[in-house]
């Protein structure tokens, strides 16, 4: 059974087309990438799998169960951070949790791990919300929406606020759920940390799917930017399979890389090379490369 | 009915459920003092013809009887007010305010039904309103006897005319409500509910105070609390069969609109 199932799935607003036809798969026990700029769709998928929004057409599947005429049962299942998580600010953050476990109606057994990988003492989680910087309120967030175990994390631009260390954190607890198999829907525009973090993602713009990949399969595709200082002739690469845009100048000699690199170092290996960069591929060039192809 | 969300409710309006009753029961601890203290030389003026006869009987109420001074006090803007914060202010912004913090999505996302989460919290807001309209009674039979005047009370129609009031504010409640459930932000649900909780009022005290505008009366809720009727022993069924027939009208919108229309991103 998969995770989530989307069919022809879209929301219009009159004229405008939040989201337009969308057919992604989400397997059980994968970090599931959602990645696209702001206002791509994002959250408007997220609030349709959720049962927010009433779908224009098609559907949305949750652990098996209509989007819309099962929706309290899939989120009796589910833990969901929102993006920009908004938290009552005359409570304190232990009285949050409190409350939102009890509605969750499942105990909160991982309450404690949480907290501590994250670094939320007990005395913290005692000081009022309204006193908590955003980075401690975007805490309470993922723990609220992990604290009772659920099957489906459905998670919106979860690291936002978090400081790099507590990123970490928050990855490292990402890899024990994905290793116990929990399933993970990690919605974000950072593409450095669908990269780190998921297993597949999906890129939307405008609405619409551009792709649907393997992160290995993404990166394995990306360009790679090299630089080369020469002393002499440079080599012939017009013919070497993968290198593109190839430009000369001034004993300087740059261009791109994609795919398979030993055809490329085969054919440098003899050239009076001074010095030499090759720029790791980010996914963000592949993410820019489908978002050419999709306007194109 | 969720439990934790009635507490939750419960929790965060505590204090100024507090403040409020206590505000209402001196109101209503007054208003019988007042009654046992000026209430002949009030009528005194009033019978020498220097206001006009409509004056003396303000919303239903007066203060030349123990039951018109009740009355009185329930009908009076203080009151209005005073039960408004919860009947209005609460009843508003309980789902619209916090669409427009955004903490609805938070508890929306667990396995609670629109329909069960409304249903919460109208219960919550009508024990709130029963809280309030209760402390103003308590207070006024507490006046009553601290002015020496309980034996002029009929004691077993207050909770005939607390009934009554919770109808009464319990239907802008409900009002309120249905108006919170079918906005996203809060100032144009405060506004409808507002404005029709003043418009009730300007009909009331528009037709008790000028004879031509009495048809104007029945088309105000304030109309169907006659609380001096009440405690003196004339509790209309009618009265309360309209007050429950608008709060079962306004349920009857809250449950169609509330779980059927899409809850965006919050602004």
């Amino acid at each position: 059974m998969h995770a989530i199932t989307t069919t022809g799935l879209t929301k219009h607003y009159g004229p405008i087309r939040a989201l337009d036809a969308l057919d992604i798969t989400v397997r059980e026990g994968e970090i599931f990438g959602f990645l696209g700029p702001n206002g791509a769709g994002k959250s408007t998928t997220i609030r349709l799998l959720l049962g927010f929004l009433r779908p224009t057409s098609g559907e949305g599947r949750v652990l098996g169960l209509d989007s819309v005429l099962d929706s309290v049962a899939i989120r009796a299942r589910i833990g969901y951070l929102p993006g920009g998580v908004a938290l009552y600010d005359s409570l304190t953050g232990e009285e949050i949790l409190d409350y939102l476990g009890e509605l969750s109606g499942r105990p909160p057994v991982r309450r404690a791990e949480l907290c501590d990988r994250l670094e939320l003492s007990p005395q913290t989680l005692r000081r009022l919300v309204r006193d908590y910087s955003r980075g401690m309120r975007q805490k309470i967030g993922i723990v609220q929406a992990l604290q009772h175990e659920p099957e489906l994390a459905i998670l919106d631009e979860p690291s936002e606020g978090l400081d790099p260390l507590m990123q970490r954190a928050f990855y490292d607890i990402l890899d024990v759920l994905k290793n116990e198999g929990r399933t993970i829907f990690f919605s974000s525009h950072v593409l450095s940390e669908v990269e780190r973090v998921c297993d597949r993602v999906a890129i939307v713009r405008r609405g619409r799917l551009v792709a649907v990949e393997e992160i290995a399969a993404l990166l394995a595709r990306r360009m790679r930017k090299v630089d080369m200082r020469l002393a002499g002739t440079p080599p012939r690469l017009e013919d070497v399979p993968g290198v593109l845009n190839i430009t000369i100048a001034d004993g300087r000699l740059t261009c791109q890389v994609e795919g398979d690199i030993r055809p490329f170092l085969a054919a440098i290996v003899d050239a009076p090379i001074v010095d030499l960069t090759i720029e790791p591929a980010h996914l963000e060039d592949a993410f820019l490369e489908l978002y050419k192809e999709a306007d194109r | 009915m969720n439990g934790p969300l009635f507490r939750h409710s419960v929790r965060m309006q505590r204090v100024k459920l507090i403040v409020v009753s206590t505000a209402l029961a001196i109101w209503g601890f007054l208003l019988p003092v007042i009654y046992a203290k000026f209430g002949s030389q009030v009528r005194a003026v009033f019978d020498t013809g220097l206001f006009p006869a409509e004056f003396a009987e303000f919303g239903g109420g007066d203060l030349f009887s123990l039951a018109g001074s009740v009355a009185f006090g329930l009908i009076h803007p203080i009151a209005i007010i005073l039960t408004s914060v919860f009947s209005v202010g609460y009843a508003a912004s309980a789902v619209a305010g916090e669409r427009q913090r955004g903490t609805l999505e938070v508890a929306l996302s667990r396995p609670v039904s629109r329909r069960v989460f409304y249903l919460t919290l109208l219960v919550a807001n009508f024990c709130f309103v029963a809280i309030n309209v209760g402390s103003l009674l308590a207070g006024s039979v507490a006046g009553s006897a601290f002015a020496g005047v309980i034996d002029q009370l009929q004691l077993r129609n207050v909770p005939l005319l607390w009934l009554n009031a919770i109808l009464l504010f319990g239907s802008f409640a409900a009002v309120g409500l249905a108006a919170s459930v079918s906005f996203d932000r809060l100032p144009p649900a405060l506004g409808v509910t507002l404005g029709y909780v003043v418009l009730m009022y300007f009909l009331d005290v528009l037709g008790s105070l000028w004879p031509d505008a009495r048809f104007l009366q029945p088309y105000s809720l304030f109309h169907y609390l006659q609380a001096k009727s009440v405690l003196t022993g004339t509790f209309a069924a009618f009265d309360a069969a309209i007050l429950t027939g608008v709060i079962a009208a306004a349920m009857g919108w809250a449950l169609y609109v509330f779980p059927r229309r899409d809850l965006g991103a919050p602004g």
